[in-house]
């Protein structure tokens, strides 16, 4: 199975269209990805399906690079019970 | 005499959403006027106070010079309590007598004329349980101890009925304001059609050249400072607010548009409260629009089906209300903004605080206040620190202020919408994820 890495980056380049090997954990989505707003929320309904999450919409957009996602997603998985690869 | 306003419960007020989320259902218009304002000029009361839900009292008492929500205007006088549903027009009520409550055909209070000697037979009266306000309480003590008789004054039952009664209220209202005539200024060439006596513009009104008012089939009253742009037409009956500007609009008949709009495009047998902007190019009709509300460049409203059936309308986002006529348009909460091309499906129902970005197609039936609609479902709420500053400052454009009670209300309409507003975030996630 691939870790919560793998799956965030995968997520991050389909939904904004970059280059998945260019990704690292420091880039901002903003920033870095140029992602919009409308597309933060894209993000987040994309991760909610990729893990089966529920994330808190204030908290979720609040995070603002690749490798606070994967920490904030690992957090939630643990919080409602699903089970990753870290 | 003292007249005191008050609205249904809260299952009837949700039947005027999403106007009534931020205003009582007296506020809302029909005709040149409000329903409340019709209502006080025909019992003829000098004194008029008014019960509101808890909740938009403090931001309600800031607009008003009416007494809200004070326990002590429910004595002390004769009173007569109104229900603002009723239509003032057919409501033949005297308004002093003996104390009687007059009931509908559902025992819905229309009328309570309690004489000041029996007032305190009602206080002390004991009320049902579950009753959630002051006046409801007393209004419940007033039918337990006073005669109640059949009353058989229409009422508005739901939102879209001032829309489809609003060509004929103009008409009525154009009579009763008596008057007629040119007191602005109409530079020509202009063109007016039908007779002068059905065209009324107000000093400080500027009508510029190139303008057609068309009054064949009724009425058209121009308020004060109201500037209409070339290349209008407006077609009446219509009534156009203090200091609205119609640019280059295709006004056709029955709307009526409150005061301070920005009014372009085509508009059709709408109500626009007020201070909102249709600035550009678009299509509404049978519409009402609520305040503050920004309609981007062709945004257009659907009011007829294709198969010329019945409207229906998703008030709770659960159930459908058959309206019961082929037209129904939007209906526009306070505060909404849409991006350019927004589509509304017919009959749709759209909150209060909605960001909406266009979709390339017609939107869903219901969307919950504080949406932010894209792609065509709602994956977030809007958020209510950036709404407020949004709030802030169309107000302040307009030289009204936004104040800690507004957003004490506000912030009480998000709790209230919650629910319905959360439902359509989950789904609208997963659809997003899974296209």
């Amino acid at each position: 199975m691939a870790t919560v890495e793998e799956r965030v980056k995968a997520v991050t380049a389909r939904v904004l269209g970059v280059d998945l090997a260019g990704i690292k954990l420091q880039d901002e989505f903003r920033a870095d990805l140029g992602a919009e707003s409308i597309q933060s929320v894209e993000l987040v309904a994309n991760f909610e399906e990729e893990f089966g999450i529920e994330m808190d919409e204030d908290e979720a957009l609040s995070v603002e690079t690749v490798g606070g996602a994967v920490e904030y997603i690992v957090k939630l998985c643990r919080e409602q019970g699903i089970e990753v690869e870290t | 005499m003292r007249m005191i306003l008050f609205d249904g419960p809260p299952e009837i007020r949700a039947r005027f959403n999403p106007l009534a989320w931020s205003r009582p259902i007296w506020e809302l218009r029909c005709g040149m006027t409000t329903l409340g304002e019709k209502i006080v000029a025909k019992v003829g009361a000098a004194e008029v106070a008014c019960f509101v839900p808890e909740y938009m009292a403090e931001a309600y008492a800031q607009q008003t010079s009416m007494k809200v929500n004070d326990l002590a205007t429910l004595g002390g006088d004769d009173l007569l309590l109104v229900n603002s549903q009723v239509k003032a027009h057919d409501f033949d009520v005297p308004a002093t007598g003996p104390s009687e409550v007059g009931l509908n055909g559902d025992g819905e209070v229309i009328y309570a004329r309690v004489a000041s000697e029996d007032v305190a037979k009602v206080q002390a009266a004991q009320a049902g349980a579950d009753i959630p306000c002051p006046v409801g309480e007393f209004l419940a003590k007033a039918k337990a101890v006073l005669p109640t008789v059949k009353c058989s004054a229409p009422t508005y039952r739901y939102i879209w009925e001032l829309v489809l009664e609003n060509p004929e209220q103009l008409k009525a209202d154009f009579q009763a304001a008596g008057r007629c005539g040119i007191e602005g200024t109409v530079e020509q060439p202009g063109a007016i059609r039908g007779g002068k006596e059905n065209i009324y513009v107000a000093p400080g009104a500027v009508v510029h050249p190139m303008v057609v008012l068309d009054a064949e089939h009724g009425p058209i009253y121009i308020d004060r400072d109201v500037e209409v742009h070339p290349f209008t037409r407006i077609e009446g009956p219509c009534y156009i607010g203090p200091e609205t500007v119609m640019l280059g609009t295709k006004c056709r008949e029955g709307n009526t548009i409150g005061p301070v709009c920005r009014v372009g495009g085509e508009v059709e047998e709408s109500i626009i409260q007020g201070y909102s902007n249709k600035y550009h190019d678009g299509f509404l009709g049978h519409a009402y629009v609520g305040e503050w509300v920004n309609l981007g460049a062709l945004t257009t409203n659907s009011d007829l089906k294709n198969d010329y059936s019945d409207v229906s309308v998703m008030m709770d986002g659960r159930r459908p209300v058959n309206t019961g006529s082929t037209k129904v348009g939007s209906l526009i909460g306070d505060h909404t903004k849409t991006s350019i091309g927004t589509l509304f499906n017919t009959g749709a129902y759209v909150g209060s605080m909605c960001l909406i970005l266009a979709s390339g197609a017609p939107l869903m039936k219901h969307i919950p206040s504080f949406a932010w609609v894209q792609q065509g479902v709602v994956p977030r709420a809007v958020s209510r620190e950036d709404a407020y500053i949004t709030a802030r400052t169309a107000m302040g454009r307009r030289k009204r202020q936004w104040t800690e009670a507004d957003a004490r209300m506000w912030d009480a309409i998000y709790e209230l919408t919650s629910p319905v507003r959360e439902v359509a975030i989950r789904r609208g996630r997963r659809l997003m994820a899974r296209r």
